[in-house]
């Protein structure tokens, strides 16, 4: 019902933009870390939608039979590289908490206005 | 179905812009992934949602340790200062960067292009994977197999990322050893049910692991399963007494092995010289291989992963209040 108004994968679309808003407008480091996340799943929801366009089968053959209808399965292609970004995303999420961590030990604050406001001092005393 | 969840989706990441509770934010955060994971299942990807499902339980324990810490068990409000009512502040602070976004999203769905997918690739990848590669599932074929390169530079990056938080996270020592008991020691009830889940996590895993090529999951997925085995051994027990050292030098000897196996399987290509006879158990044991190594250096760094954050959060001061730390 909602697919004849809107096609289903503009969805992964608004949600790269919900994200980019947060980003931009997020005084707190972990929301920002989490909007980094949330950017990276909407790219990967747009990648498979594009591998789902010609069917949703999982890419598994269990019988060579199977194979006569090739427009049935998913595209493993997309499947495969969205599974190497997401090990690549939260491998960047780790390092990104890991600097909130030293920032929180430095500034005892997780806030970007406050963080740059201190650094800027810091910088003019010296 | 799928329209249902997606619509969900997008009221869940509304509501993470616009909440400023610490906690709620990481608890929309992990039903967001929860819908995530069913949706790429609907879009006929299981593997990824099996490896969504993983990552998101992983990023929400990294991020309920680092807020427990900062913002204590209560979790006050992430935002210090409220944003001011004068109308300028606002303009700058909302309505300016809501004008761009929109901007950019209607120039993005302005040219966004409608034709057709290619699917030559597609066609050529399902009809002869099962000769190239073996096993059954073209996921699993193309990662081991026809972009090994990739899984390997995956493999990289997470050696990386464990190495780099190893090295950043301010605290030497490798040994936590006197802890606090945690809360939910008192709990028989939470400790039965974890003892009796946590074999079966791991037979999980391991099913997981060996069952890669034939259907959904792999070395990724199966990695994760064996990885929360330790998180749960780590509840249960309250003790933190396995030597990170000693793991970050296994996960590196596995990279090493995987980089071995992987230019073996390349560059002899001993699928082709071999008898038609021989030719399926190589490939058997090829992709077995690749799978246990990658699920093993998997588990092997996301496990660091977390004894590192217990290891700040257990670190010297404890609960250091943000509110009441601010200097004006």
């Amino acid at each position: 019902m909602i697919a004849n108004i809107i096609p289903l994968d503009y969805f992964a679309v608004i949600m790269f933009f919900i994200s980019f808003f947060g980003i931009i407008t997020s005084r707190n480091i972990i929301k920002s870390i989490i909007f980094i996340l949330l950017m990276q799943t909407a790219v990967i929801m747009f990648w498979l939608f594009l591998g789902a366009r010609y069917g949703t089968a999982p890419p598994i053959v269990y019988e060579l039979g199977m194979l006569d209808d090739l427009s049935a399965f998913a595209d493993p292609m997309p499947q495969a590289l969205m599974l190497t970004a997401i090990i690549i995303g939260v491998s960047v999420t780790a390092i990104n908490i890991t600097m909130l961590n030293a920032l929180f030990r430095k500034y005892k604050t997780a806030d970007w206005l406050i963080i740059s406001d201190i650094a800027r001092k810091e910088e003019s005393d010296d | 179905m799928l329209e249902v969840l997606l619509v969900l989706w997008i009221v869940l990441a509304m509501l993470i812009v616009f909440e400023n509770k610490a906690y709620r934010i990481i608890v929309y955060f992990g039903i967001f992934s929860l819908i995530t994971a069913v949706c790429y299942l609907f879009l006929g990807a299981p593997d990824v949602a099996m490896a969504e499902a993983g990552i998101s339980a992983f990023s929400t324990i990294f991020f309920v340790i680092c807020i427990e810490r900062y913002y204590g068990r209560k979790g006050q409000t992430l935002v210090e200062k409220p944003i001011s009512i004068a109308l300028g502040k606002r303009f700058a602070k909302i309505v300016l960067p809501l004008t761009f976004t929109i901007g950019l999203f209607v120039l993005f769905i302005h040219f966004m292009p409608d034709t057709s997918v290619s699917t030559y690739l597609k066609e050529l990848y399902l009809l002869r994977f099962m000769e190239d590669i073996g096993g059954q599932n073209a996921v699993n074929a193309i990662l081991a197999g026809y972009r090994v390169y990739d899984t390997l530079f995956e493999a990289l990056i997470l050696v990386i990322s464990v190495v780099a938080v190893s090295h950043m996270s301010w605290s030497d020592k490798t040994y936590v050893s006197d802890g606090r008991p945690s809360d939910i020691e008192g709990s028989k009830m939470a400790v039965l049910t974890m003892r009796i889940i946590c074999p079966l996590i791991l037979l999980f895993g391991a099913y997981i692991i060996a069952n890669g090529h034939i259907s959904a999951g792999g070395g990724f997925q199966g990695g994760l399963a064996v990885a929360s085995f330790f998180i749960c051994r780590y509840f249960i027990y309250d003790i933190y007494d396995i030597p990170v050292k000693k793991v970050i030098k296994l996960e590196e000897l596995i990279f090493i092995n995987i980089i071995v196996a992987a230019i073996i399987a390349i560059f002899v290509g001993a699928a082709a010289y071999l008898p038609a006879e021989f030719r399926e158990i190589y490939q058997g044991a090829y992709l077995l291989t690749m799978n246990i190594l990658i699920g093993l250096k998997v588990a092997c760094g996301f496990f660091i992963l977390f004894y590192r954050y217990i290891a700040i959060e257990r670190g010297e001061e404890t609960n250091l209040n943000v509110n009441k730390g601010v200097k004006s």
